[in-house]
């Protein structure tokens, strides 16, 4: 039976101490009241399906949004989405452990540069907390308030581009997406000086300790992660031997290569391969051309035994991946944070 | 099985849905049936089907996807772009699964026309022969997308 509502109810989550909560509220909406953070971008409407959390015991069978959004087998499986858990009795349930580091952080918006006509850098100086622990690689959900049309809260994910040690301030590269709410948000709407409201951080992609190889692949805002984790092994003197594959359409598409240039004379064993899809006369572009597969399989040799790591479009990582598993590239080998 | 919407609740939903900015009906003031058949007997009129649509529309799609990005040319004179952001769109009609975030722009070299549509559009053509309202932002004329893609009669 379901406690009356207002009445206290326990959450106990992995192997921790169970925590009161008063019932009627979402489990996403309980969760955040104790700064336990699960990723969500559309601010608990089942809408997004980031929401997931497996529930062991306390819930009520799946929602027509949780039934729509989760696989037979996730429910099966005890998935819920935690906005659409309506907490009324004592709940167990699991979540990822790095989702307990996750914290609310207040910022400032210091720095806007444009980086090419549809890249936007972003500097943030976090205000409350001070400082946020990451890897390089990882990401945060950024708050987009109400404007124009859009009504109501929503979250969208930027990998941070700057590196770890930088614990006070984060750099985020942003594409412009086709009315994208977030988006325009940020290229509109975002002036310097903005206080902005984040939670973070999130996410698996992130180096591998190991003395293998490392190709990196990636295009567009894909060069946040990559960046951050180059830099990251610059300053911790991670001597590995790197490749990192950046696909553009044309010289205009191409940023920060002054930086990728600085990392080459730095990093000994770092080699940054642009590549250009469509460049222009005007571009007198000498470097690689053809879609980034296309340079990946002309640069990467048979039976490669390192590992890669990708970001970009979905159908960009579909790609790519066929090659790299055609060079002899174990899947447990390859990682990607894709967009989709 | 997800829960059937009645239609008064489903134009509710259609209309406050959070996924799209305007919601997907935008500013448009006719109800949910109106627009419906306005936008089937517009399709029909050509001799074309939602389905038939829907099957170009993935066509052009597909032909795109292998650009990684990149324009692909697609004969007679189109030009399709692919272009994908981070995230994922439920069916507002409560189907099963939910849509990358995938905009196809296609170009139509000759005209000059252009148009854009997302995963999530071609699954609402094909499923519910819906193009959203008029002033949604992913609003997809029938009109403007068979004279863009210069869709004669099947």
């Amino acid at each position: 039976m379901p406690e009356p509502a207002g009445t206290n109810v326990s959450i106990a989550i992995n192997d921790r101490p169970a925590f009161p909560v008063p019932t009627g509220q979402s489990l996403l909406a309980a969760l955040k009241a104790h700064t336990i953070f699960v990723p969500s971008a559309c601010g608990g409407r089942g809408v997004c399906g980031l929401c997931r959390v497996k529930v062991l015991a306390g819930a009520g069978p799946c929602t027509p949004r949780e039934e729509a959004l989760l696989s037979e087998a996730d429910r099966l499986a005890g998935m819920h989405l935690a906005c659409q858990v309506t907490v009324e009795r004592d709940l167990r349930i699991s979540i990822p452990n790095d989702f307990f580091s996750a914290r609310e952080y207040k910022a400032e918006v210091i720095a806007l540069r444009d980086l090419t006509p549809d890249i936007r850098e972003i500097t943030l100086q976090l205000r409350s907390p001070p400082v946020m622990d990451f890897k390089a690689g990882q990401y945060i959900q950024l708050r987009i308030p109400p404007y124009e049309q859009l009504r109501r809260t929503i979250y969208r994910a930027y990998s941070m581009a700057s590196p770890p040690s930088a614990r006070d301030r984060l750099e985020l590269e942003v594409r412009q997406v086709l009315n994208g709410a977030g988006t325009t948000y940020l290229f509109k709407h975002l002036p310097l000086n903005t206080h902005v409201v984040f939670n973070g951080p999130y996410g698996e992609f992130y180096l591998r300790e190991s003395n293998r190889a490392i190709t990196l692949i990636a295009g567009g805002s894909g060069m946040a992660p990559m960046k951050a984790m180059l830099c990251a092994m610059q300053e911790r003197k991670i001597r590995r031997n790197v490749r990192y594959f950046f696909g553009a359409r044309a010289r205009r598409d191409l940023f920060l290569m002054d930086e990728m240039q600085a990392l080459e004379q730095s990093l000994p064993d770092f080699r940054f391969i642009p590549a250009l899809s469509k460049p222009l006369p005007e571009d007198q572009w000498t470097g690689e051309t053809g879609l980034i597969t296309e340079v990946l399989d002309r640069h990467l040799e048979d039976q490669y035994p390192g590992e890669a790591y990708l970001c970009g479009s979905p159908a960009m990582i579909q790609a790519c991946v066929k090659v790299l598993q055609k060079k002899g590239v174990a899947k447990d080998r390859i990682f990607y944070d894709t967009f989709a | 099985m997800p829960k059937k919407h009645s239609l008064d609740a489903l134009e509710q939903t259609l209309r406050q849905a959070s996924a799209a900015r305007e919601g997907f009906l935008g500013a448009d003031e006719r109800s949910l049936a109106t627009i419906l058949q306005a936008d089937d007997e517009a399709i029909r009129r050509r001799g074309l089907t939602h389905a038939y649509i829907a099957q170009h529309l993935l066509a052009l799609r597909q032909a795109g996807w292998e650009g990684l990005g990149e324009p692909v040319s697609v004969p007679p004179h189109f030009e399709v772009c692919v272009d994908a952001a981070r995230g994922t769109l439920p069916c507002p009609f409560g189907d099963q699964g939910s849509f990358a975030k995938v905009n196809t722009t296609v170009h139509n070299l000759a005209s000059g026309k252009e148009i854009t549509f997302t995963d999530l559009n071609i699954h609402l053509i094909a499923s519910h022969g819906f193009y959203e309202g008029h002033g949604a932002q992913f609003r997809l004329d029938p009109e403007q997308l068979m004279d863009t893609l210069e869709m004669g009669e099947i």
